[in-house]
């Protein structure tokens, strides 16, 4: 028993003697920051400096708004060097660090503020064409940015120069969020604003903003033609005015124009032109018999022209009729035009063939050297009593009873 | 005693190469198959262990087919490109063919001379000369190659027992199954089943000493003292069959072939269908016909009894439809899946080694004895050579088959195709061909670009593919009106499949992708145009893929060729001391029971004469109903049919032929005339059935009917005509029909017209957003639109316009919703638009809600369909709003508006006028929009018109156009509320550029009608233009 106290005395001797060992040695850990700035230009190397009573190499948490990463310091007479890496130190922003020990930690943040010195505009323009008129407008924006693609300051001074027909102008605009914009609006004429942008003595390259015609306005319009006679052969040619929007600019080429035409029967026609440098044209072949044409434009929901009236007086005054093969073979002409020529080929002649009021067949052809000619195939006319009517240059004969036989 | 080489064989082997090697350079590429393999085989180049490709049919697996073939050419594609692979694969299995059936034959016949010279008949027998080089089908020869060099071995291990006998044949088996799956399984039942029943005979033989001696008790004695080793053997084998493809057999389960049936033409009546009896039946028997009655006498005799009842149900399922039997045996599901040429293939091919029996006997043994005996040695001579012409005849005839009824397109250069797909990322799109045949797969295996379309028809997955009853998009015009119905539905919505390009061989297509909204890009070196649809978003970089499991995707990769490495070592054994003979061999078993063809059998020699007389006269009798047929001046209606034919292959010189020479004409006038014709009808039809009926008939003169039904891209037009045809020195010929006379009133006149050229990228780059190159979206307003119910199917009608200062290509996609908000349907305009708009033109539209069509009804296809027609959506929700979307782009192409209203008359319910070319290029198809009014003018409806023929320069074309009947529509709902233009609420955007508009403007110049349900109507022109000038 003797021995087991001595044991323990001697078990509770070496413990408190440690605990006194410890005692001595322990200085108390703590960072300061020896570095004094806060702001830097981007680009330059920035070096954090911490004092720290122990030597340990703690590793530096940092981030900006690209991301964040762990920094490891060089150790030198009790300063910690963190060194940032350029993917941080060149991007503009706040930088916020921290240094975290178990038993002492330290944190603060500074800025990183563009260089002065543009190296590139980014510039963005939009949309590339507008309306003529003073309403539309373009959107200029301008990113003036330093050579590590950093927007320069707020407030930098943006000039920006533009030139319309005989106007060159000068604006000046300040980045306001990184970003200077100006709206470009449209002036009564149309044609080609060019664009540029300097800011601290940069230019950027050039823009164009196309200025169209706005739409049209009510035109005029006129016909023209080689006789006034319903020949179904000629063409008449309608135009319009020139097409212009209400600040008197010549519309856009393409501009789509419909004519519709109205004749003695209450059937309307229509043909449609293009303008070109605001004069669309259209065109009409002669109808092939005598009428009346009532003629108006129209740009759909935008603009109408006036009303022209056209008469076209009927050449085929008559026509003869001859059956022959037993009333199967039906021969019409001559038809003869104005001046007693021959109709030029191609006027069309119907043949109706009527049984008990009821159309059996209708046949179409067209006029050669001013005759027509028709056959009714006895497959598909029996023997019996037709009736039939043939029609030809808006005029109409009717033989009724046939028989074919 | 010395084994010497067999020279027969030799021989064989040598002309086999050198035959085939040397045509199938020719043959072998425009074949049906081969090109489909080499896209395998390219995909395996590519990804081997990876078994999804992206590029057919918006991906799927080729797991779908049995690998070793296309790893093969995919593995020697390494070393030499993808042709190389191919034609060396073929040269193999030219070889393995030419062996196989030696080993075959000696298996049956017991006899090397007999085995020789079915080896030499092999190297010509028009079966294998079709299957390579007509149909191509490697992966089906390769197995039925290894199937025969199996048989053999079976025979051994069933006979004498001894394992090694088992592994070989196993080994064997297994390399069939991983080259063709179809092979081993109908193998296992025509061919291997018969030969267990030849060994129980063999085995039975030896205990008796005639084969008469035979009894079914000794038969069934010698069948349970094999049975261990035939379970053995099939078990083996079954899991063979299953293990060695087993991703395959997943693969079939988890996507069952649930498609409309695509007809084969080996499923016809070959009676009817002469022209599927030819190649069917025809050529793959060929001479052999004249031997039906030897080799069904031969296979049931004793000894091969299984034999003969094997080919006799292999005879009957390869005549497809003509007989109900195969449709009875097989099921209406396999029936419909399996091409039934297979089974007379495999008829032909076990009918081979009787056939070198024949021909020994005929040569050199009793049957050469009995007909000199019988008929004499002259008759010998004649009968031979006779039968020698035939043999060689039916092998020239089947390789130039091609020559004269070409299976495709000519060869299409890719080279131009496949720059065009990597510039400027245009693979980032989906394309389409049309009218390349199978060499679409040839341009897929060159190229990263996916296409829509595919080649291999049973991985299909699309419904609106699988509904069809057709195997490719690409040549759907053959496909009659469903296939056309299928093709519209992709080129109406190209952008739910990413379609933007479209290479055209074929102008057919041409009218429906220009009324489809598709628009002509360029026309390559090659000859091929290049279309494109704007407003299509390209792919996305992630495409959805049915994965399956690593393990499968190793099976699949490395279990082919193990077999064949397994099989190679196994067999290399005796492979070699066969050929080089090294040592001395004992005789294999089956050698023993050899014939002594000492008697030829005098009933089957009459029986033979008798069959080949009756032969003969079938073919003469056929040959004299073909000319009565095809004699095109015999008759009226011989002439028509003759005339139409001419004119549908624009074969106008014999068109020419048929023309009333008192008439008149001379060629060059007729040619003239024809060329001047254009049109949907004269350039864009087929003709799909002709009827004549002669109305009236004498001795010289005779009118007839004609009822033609044509095919265009557009919709079918049936047409009747009355043709005069007269007799003149005894032969019938046609009355010509007047033409045209219409003279224009200019010689030469000119035309002002805006014309547009967009730049594309000014910059040369492929940066996607180079925004100074991006072009505004043209603006576009929509006038007015709304629901409406039309009998049963529902369509947004309304009116648009560019209201910009560019002219705008337009793009119409409409959803309808239920009341709850429910999306029922989306479709895209077709027809019923002017798609490309000048500025402040306007345009109606009409957007049809079309379904898949028949998916509901599968088997119910109408057999009159119209592509004009669709199905409708099947709405279980009744719609009751809509969202409509339009897009416009600048486009500058098609902007011909120089068709022109000149004449209008109503009468009744027929509207019949006149179009007027007024401009400088010939309008091939001209289109009329019809647009319904009610009395307040309230646009109702929108209707079309197709001219079935063109319109020359300064020229006029009449109309006739029935006004709807029924016209009962029901405004479901106007509510302009969710239209959208680019993407921007419609009435916001069209406030800012017409804040003034003028309402209803053109209203007043709407045409009035006298109908029960509308008041007025008003017609737009719209015209495609063929030949640019």
């Amino acid at each position: 028993m003797q021995h087991k106290f001595t044991y323990i005395f001697l078990l509770i001797l070496i413990l408190s003697s440690s605990f006194v060992v410890v005692k001595n040695s322990e200085v108390a850990l703590s960072f300061t920051l020896e570095t004094t700035q806060t702001a830097f230009e981007a680009g330059t190397t920035i070096v954090l400096k911490v004092a720290t009573t122990k030597e340990i190499k703690p590793l530096l948490y940092c981030s900006n708004s690209y991301g964040s990463t762990l920094l490891t310091p060089i150790y030198e007479n009790k300063i910690l060097s963190y060194t940032f890496p350029s993917n941080i130190s060149s991007k503009i922003g706040v930088i916020k660090w921290e240094l975290i020990h178990e038993e002492s930690s330290i944190s603060g943040e500074f800025n990183i503020h563009p260089k002065q010195v543009v190296s590139s505009m980014e510039t963005y323009i939009g949309p590339p064409s507008i309306e003529a008129g003073g309403m539309d407008y373009s959107m200029l924006v301008v990113i003036p940015t330093d050579s590590l693609d950093n927007p320069l300051a707020e407030n930098t001074l943006v000039k920006t120069k533009y030139q319309f027909l005989n106007l060159e102008k000068q604006d000046d605009i300040y980045t306001k969020n990184f970003i200077a914009y100006k709206n470009i609006y449209s002036q009564n004429k149309s044609g080609r604003i060019l664009v540029s942008s300097e800011a601290l003595h940069t230019n950027s390259k050039e823009f164009s903003i196309t200025v169209f015609p706005a739409i049209p306005i009510d035109f005029k319009i006129l016909a023209s033609r080689s006789h006034a006679y319903a020949d179904g052969n000629q063409v008449t040619t309608f135009s319009t005015s020139v097409l212009t929007d209400v600040q008197n600019n010549i519309i856009s080429d393409g501009t789509f124009v419909s004519f519709f035409i109205t004749n003695d029967k209450g059937s309307i026609l229509n043909t449609s032109g293009t303008t070109i440098n605001g004069v669309a044209t259209s065109k009409m072949i002669h109808p092939d018999y005598g009428t009346q044409w009532t003629v108006k434009a129209y740009v759909e929901g935008i603009a109408e022209s006036n009303t022209i009236t056209l008469n076209y007086s009927q050449v085929v005054k008559d026509f003869k009729v001859e059956f022959s093969e037993t009333n199967r073979g039906i021969s019409v002409g001559p038809l003869q035009s104005f001046m007693n020529q021959m109709i030029p080929d191609g006027l069309e002649v119907k043949l109706f063939v009527y049984k008990n009021n009821r159309v059996l067949e209708t046949m179409t052809k067209t006029s050669f050297n001013g005759f027509v000619d028709f056959y009714l195939k006895p497959d598909v006319f029996k023997n019996d009593t037709y009736s039939i009517v043939l029609k030809t240059a808006g005029l109409k004969k009717t033989f009724n009873s046939k028989i074919l036989w | 005693m010395k084994e010497t080489t067999n020279k027969y064989l030799i021989v064989a082997l040598l002309i086999g190469v050198v035959f085939h090697g040397t045509s199938m350079f020719f043959t072998l590429e425009s074949t049906y198959d081969a090109l489909i393999h080499l896209f395998f085989s390219d995909h395996y180049a590519n990804s081997w262990f990876e078994p999804w490709n992206y590029e057919w049919y918006t991906g799927f697996t080729v797991m779908s087919y049995p690998p070793l073939v296309h790893q093969s050419i995919g593995l020697l594609s390494m070393m030499g490109g993808l042709k190389f692979g191919l034609f060396s694969v073929a040269l193999i299995s030219i070889v393995l063919f030419i062996t196989g059936v030696y080993r075959f034959s000696l298996l049956i016949t017991s006899n090397k001379t007999v085995a020789g010279y079915a080896s030499i008949l092999a190297v010509f027998s028009s079966s294998f000369v079709e299957t390579l080089h007509v149909f191509g089908q490697l992966p089906s020869i390769v197995g039925i190659s290894i199937l025969m060099h199996a048989l053999p071995e079976i025979y051994l291990w069933l006979k004498t027992g001894r394992s090694r006998y088992l592994a070989t044949s196993l080994s064997l088996i297994a390399v069939t199954v991983t080259s063709h799956h179809v092979t081993p399984i109908f193998g296992m039942v025509f061919f291997v089943f018969p030969l267990i029943g030849m060994v129980i005979l063999d085995v039975s033989r030896d205990q008796v000493d005639t084969l008469k001696e035979v009894s079914f008790k000794i038969f069934l004695n010698s069948f349970f003292k094999l049975f261990n080793r035939i379970i053995s053997f099939g078990m083996a084998s079954l899991v063979i069959i299953i293990g060695c493809i087993f991703p395959y057999w997943i693969n079939s389960k988890n996507n069952p072939i649930t498609q409309v049936p695509i007809p084969h033409g080996s499923r016809d009546n070959f009676l009817e269908i002469t022209s599927s009896g030819l190649m069917f039946f025809l050529i793959p028997w060929g001479i052999l016909l004249i031997l039906l009655p030897y080799i069904f006498y031969r296979y049931y005799s004793k000894r091969y009894l299984f034999f003969g009842l094997s080919i006799t149900l292999l005879t009957i399922l390869g005549t497809g439809g003509t007989t109900p039997i195969p449709r009875m045996v097989l099921g209406e599901t396999a029936f419909n899946i399996l091409t039934l040429d297979r089974f007379t293939l495999w008829a032909s091919i076990m009918s081979l080694p009787l056939l070198g029996e024949f021909a020994y006997r005929f040569v050199e043994g009793d049957l050469k004895a009995l007909i000199r005996v019988r008929f004499g040695a002259i008759y010998h001579r004649i009968i031979g050579g006779i039968l020698a012409g035939l043999f060689i005849f039916m092998t020239v005839f089947t390789m130039s088959l091609g020559y004269f009824r070409p299976f495709q397109p000519q060869k299409i250069e890719m080279l131009p195709i496949v720059n065009f797909l990597n510039q400027d990322d245009h693979d980032k799109w989906r394309f389409l061909t049309l009218g390349f045949g199978d060499q679409m797969a040839w341009l897929s295996a060159q190229t990263n670009a996916m296409t829509v379309d595919g080649n291999y028809h049973s991985a299909r997955r699309l419904p609106e593919l699988t509904t069809r009853p057709i195997e490719r998009l690409e040549n759907s015009k053959f496909k009659g009106v469903a296939g056309i119905g299928s093709l519209q539905q992709f080129l109406t919505t190209p952008d739910k499949y990413n379609l933007k390009y479209i290479f055209s061989n074929d102008k057919f297509y041409d009218p429906i992708l220009y009324f489809c909204g598709w628009q002509r890009l360029q026309k390559l070196e090659n000859g091929i145009m290049v279309w494109e649809r704007l407003n299509v978003s390209p792919i996305s970089s992630i495409l959805p893929k049915d994965d399956v499991a690593k393990w499968q995707k190793i099976v699949w990769g490395i279990v082919p060729f193990l077999t064949v490495l397994i099989a190679f070592i196994l067999n290399i054994q005796m492979l070699l001391v066969n050929t080089l003979k090294t040592r001395h061999k004992k005789t294999p078993e089956f050698l023993k029971f050899s014939n002594r063809y000492s008697k030829f059998s005098k009933s089957i020699l009459k029986i033979t004469h008798f069959w080949s007389i009756f032969l003969v006269v079938i073919v003469f009798y056929n040959l004299y109903q073909f000319y009565l047929k095809n004699d095109s001046q015999r008759s009226p209606e011989n002439a028509i049919i003759a005339y139409y034919d001419a004119l549908d292959f624009k074969e106008f010189e014999i068109a020419y032929s048929l023309i009333d020479p008192t008439s008149n004409i001379s060629i060059s006038q007729y040619m003239l005339e024809t060329s001047l014709s254009g049109g949907l009808l004269n350039s864009y039809a087929k003709l799909d059935a002709i009827e004549t009926i002669i109305t009236s008939r004498n001795d010289s003169l005779a009118t007839v009917k004609v009822i033609a039904d044509w095919i265009t891209p557009l919709e079918k037009i049936r047409k009747i005509d009355y043709k005069s045809v007269s007799k003149y020195h005894k032969k019938w010929y046609i009355k010509s029909e007047g033409l045209d006379t219409d003279l224009p009133p200019d010689q030469l006149f000119s035309n002002n017209t805006t014309s547009y050229f967009n730049q594309g990228r000014r910059r040369i780059t492929t940066e996607q957003t180079h925004h100074e190159d991006i072009l505004k979206q043209p603006v576009l307003e929509v006038l007015s639109a709304r629901l409406v119910k039309y009998g049963t199917h529902f369509a947004i009608i309304g009116e648009i316009q560019n209201i910009d200062n560019v002219p705008a290509d337009i793009v119409l996609k409409g959803t309808l919703y239920d009341d709850h908000n429910k999306e029922l349907a989306t479709y895209n305009a077709k027809y019923h638009v002017k798609h490309k708009l000048f500025p402040k033109e306007s345009s109606a539209f009409r957007i049809n809600f079309e379904g898949i069509a028949w998916s509901k009804t599968q088997d119910s296809i109408p057999d009159t369909f119209n592509p004009d027609e669709f199905t409708p959506v099947d709405f279980k929700e009744h719609p009751t709003k809509f969202n409509l979307q339009v897009a416009g782009n600048v486009s500058g192409s098609d902007l011909y508006k120089k068709s022109v209203l000149s004449q209008l008359d109503i009468n009744g319910d027929i509207i019949s006028g006149n179009l007027f070319n007024s401009g400088i290029q010939e309008i091939t198809v001209p289109q009329l929009l019809i647009s319904y009014y009610d009395q307040n003018k309230t646009m109702l409806w929108v209707d079309h018109l197709f001219l079935k023929e063109g319109i020359r320069q300064q020229r006029k074309k009449g109309f006739e156009y029935q006004i709807l009947k029924n016209g009962k529509i029901k405004i479901i709902s106007e509510s302009m509320e969710n239209v959208f233009v680019n993407g921007l609420p419609n009435a916001h955007i069209s406030n800012k550029i017409i804040p003034n508009r003028i309402e209803n403007h053109s209203s007043s110049e709407l045409q009035k009608i006298k109908h029960p349900d509308f008041s007025y109507i008003k017609i737009e022109m719209n015209s495609y233009i063929g030949n640019l000038n």
